[in-house]
């Protein structure tokens, strides 16, 4: 699709972009809340930071990972570190999956996923209910996890594209 | 099995420890990294608040920047929606803007006869300083509903001021920064608002559910058979944390398995704020109150100590009183003299006037009987020979001239 002919500064702009979008998406909360459907929301970070660390992509830094995490969190108002924390534990789910994986699968990846995103936002959800006495919904989370588990194949099919474009 | 654990302990250890050439840190020390930012977050350190608030003022200013192409799409999204909705709620707004009209001069007279009866019953009257701010992030997240709005610590803006729309209550402040804060919406969860339900007058306590209703708790069972769907919902003031008379929303019904449950619509659309005011307001009297409230507390910490100081208030009362009463006693007497004066000079003058009526009615006959005599002497007056009158000057002769001469035998 897309073709650099010379590896020059478009190049090195286009390697950038997921952890820009990833930037983006933290600030921006990215997530068609204005739209003010009640059960409705999907966490974008989650679906950008799996795929691109489950695919071990060029200047996809887990410190800058860290760092989006913080902004997150920041911007949502939860307590700092709590969603590196969740990011964090996503790079070792890939890490440890990319490690034992030897034809990735994305059906596999897909479903994996899930179990990964649930087990982060069960962790989430614990420690903010326990530790910080939040009042949270159960019920927005499961749904949360449920629309990014779906959304997940949707933006990897996009996603596809732009490492066909990396990889050309 | 024991290959496939190694394989497991391997893969794992290789995803914790392992560092990739792109990778400046390993994922360990991330983790580790991350854990410590959490324990210190919860801990209030100078140091810590000072980063932080650093954090929170350059992430919501580029946070603002960023947003903006969102921003655009979704007012360009709720225009395109006003303006297929246009005339009928211009229309609707015309209709309700006349009522309104009407009603703000009623109200006008209502405030300033609360602010009276307040100074009244020794209430304190705080004098409000709104401050308009701008909100430069309203992410509506489905867990926490917050905004963070452009005025901070350098605005006087200070964690539990009160925020307005319009003259709705949205929310207070949680979090100050230099020129931002963070605003808890009343629709979070973790908002509780003491109410009053008017008219039915019952206090409650609203919390959010996530939503654009509110929860009403706190109240007795039963009493949600007077509310009616007219009920108005404003803060009642309990706690401090919220200024009283502020309204709210108001009383929404619903039916969930067959039974009819009571929520709170609130008047203000928070998905819609782009301004809200900030009461940065101060309460004059209620300082001066409080200072004097504070004083006395210093001074009645001890239990014995504020007994004496009910008894010895209690003798102060009592001498002011016996005092008072003395003085009006004194009054009383020397006007009960005054009086006893007037009686007896006023006795005097009637005995006077008495002796005058009398001489009169005296002149009164004496004159009568000149009269009488000067008709009728010749037949009552006595002759030398054959004499049937009486002697002059007797009593006979006198009854004779008062009976117009008629002589009795």
């Amino acid at each position: 699709m897309i073709n650099f002919k010379t590896k020059g500064f478009y190049y090195k702009l286009y390697t950038w972009f997921p952890i820009m979008f990833l930037f983006i998406s933290v600030l921006n909360e990215f997530d068609f809340n204005y739209l003010n459907l009640r059960y409705f929301s999907f966490n974008f970070p989650f679906i950008l930071i799996f795929y691109f660390t489950i695919k071990d992509v060029k200047n996809f830094d887990y410190s800058l990972v860290f760092l989006s995490g913080l902004v997150n969190d920041t911007v949502t108002g939860l307590p700092l570190g709590i969603s590196s924390l969740s990011y964090i534990l996503i790079c070792i789910a890939t890490s440890y999956i990319r490690n034992i994986t030897i034809r990735p699968n994305p059906i596999k990846d897909w479903f994996y996923f899930l179990f990964v995103i649930s087990l982060i936002n069960s962790i989430n959800y614990s420690v903010l209910t326990l530790f910080f006495s939040f009042d949270l919904i159960l019920v927005s989370y499961l749904i949360n996890t449920l629309f990014t588990f779906f959304f997940y194949i949707i933006f990897y099919s996009i996603f596809k594209y732009y490492m066909k474009g990396l990889n050309d | 099995m024991a290959s496939s654990r190694d394989d497991f302990i391997i893969a794992i250890r290789s995803a914790f420890l392992k560092k990739s050439t792109q990778q400046k840190f390993s994922l360990s020390t991330l983790i580790l990294i991350s854990l410590f930012t959490i324990i210190l977050s919860n801990y209030d350190f100078k140091i810590i608040r000072y980063a932080k608030i650093g954090i929170n003022e350059v992430v919501y200013r580029s946070s603002f920047i960023v947003s903006i192409p969102e921003n655009f799409i979704k007012n360009t999204f709720l225009e395109i929606n006003e303006y297929t909705t246009f005339f009928k709620k211009y229309k609707e707004d015309q209709n309700e803007l006349n009522k309104l009209r009407s009603e703000n001069i009623s109200n006008e007279i209502i405030q300033n006869e609360n602010r009276e009866l307040k100074e009244l019953i020794n209430d304190y009257v705080s004098s409000s300083e709104m401050l308009l701010a701008k909100i430069i992030v309203d992410h509506d997240s489905p867990f926490l509903k917050s905004i963070i709005i452009n005025k901070g610590s350098k605005d006087n803006v200070k964690i539990g001021t009160n925020i307005f729309d319009q003259s709705y209550l949205v929310g207070r402040v949680i979090e100050v920064n230099y020129r931002t804060s963070r605003v808890l919406l009343l629709s979070d969860l973790n908002s509780n608002v003491p109410v009053t339900i008017a008219p039915q007058n019952v206090q409650a306590i609203i919390t959010g559910s996530g939503t654009d209703f509110a929860q009403i708790k706190y109240i007795k069972e039963g009493i949600f058979d007077e509310f009616t769907e007219q009920s108005i919902i404003y803060s009642s003031g309990t706690g401090a944390i919220f200024k009283s008379g502020i309204p709210i929303g108001r009383l929404k019904s619903s039916v969930n398995e067959d039974i009819k449950e009571y929520n709170v619509e609130f008047y203000s659309d928070f998905s819609q704020l782009k301004y809200v005011f900030a009461d940065v307001g101060s309460k004059i009297e209620i300082t001066k109150v409080e200072e004097k409230s504070n004083n006395s507390e210093v001074e009645d910490k001890t239990p014995l100590n504020a007994k004496l100081k009910i008894l010895e208030d209690e003798l102060r009362i009592i001498e002011d009183s016996n005092l008072k009463f003395q003085s009006e006693n004194d009054f009383l007497k020397t006007k009960i003299n005054e009086l006893n004066i007037n009686i007896t000079i006023l006795k005097n003058e009637i005995t006077n006037q008495k002796k005058i009526i009398n001489q009169i009615d005296i002149d009164k006959e004496e004159l009568e009987f000149l009269r009488l005599n000067l008709l009728y002497s010749h037949k009552c007056q006595t002759r030398k020979l054959f004499s049937t009158g009486y002697k002059i000057g007797t009593p006979e002769y006198k009854k004779c001239i008062l009976n117009k001469g008629k002589i009795d035998d």
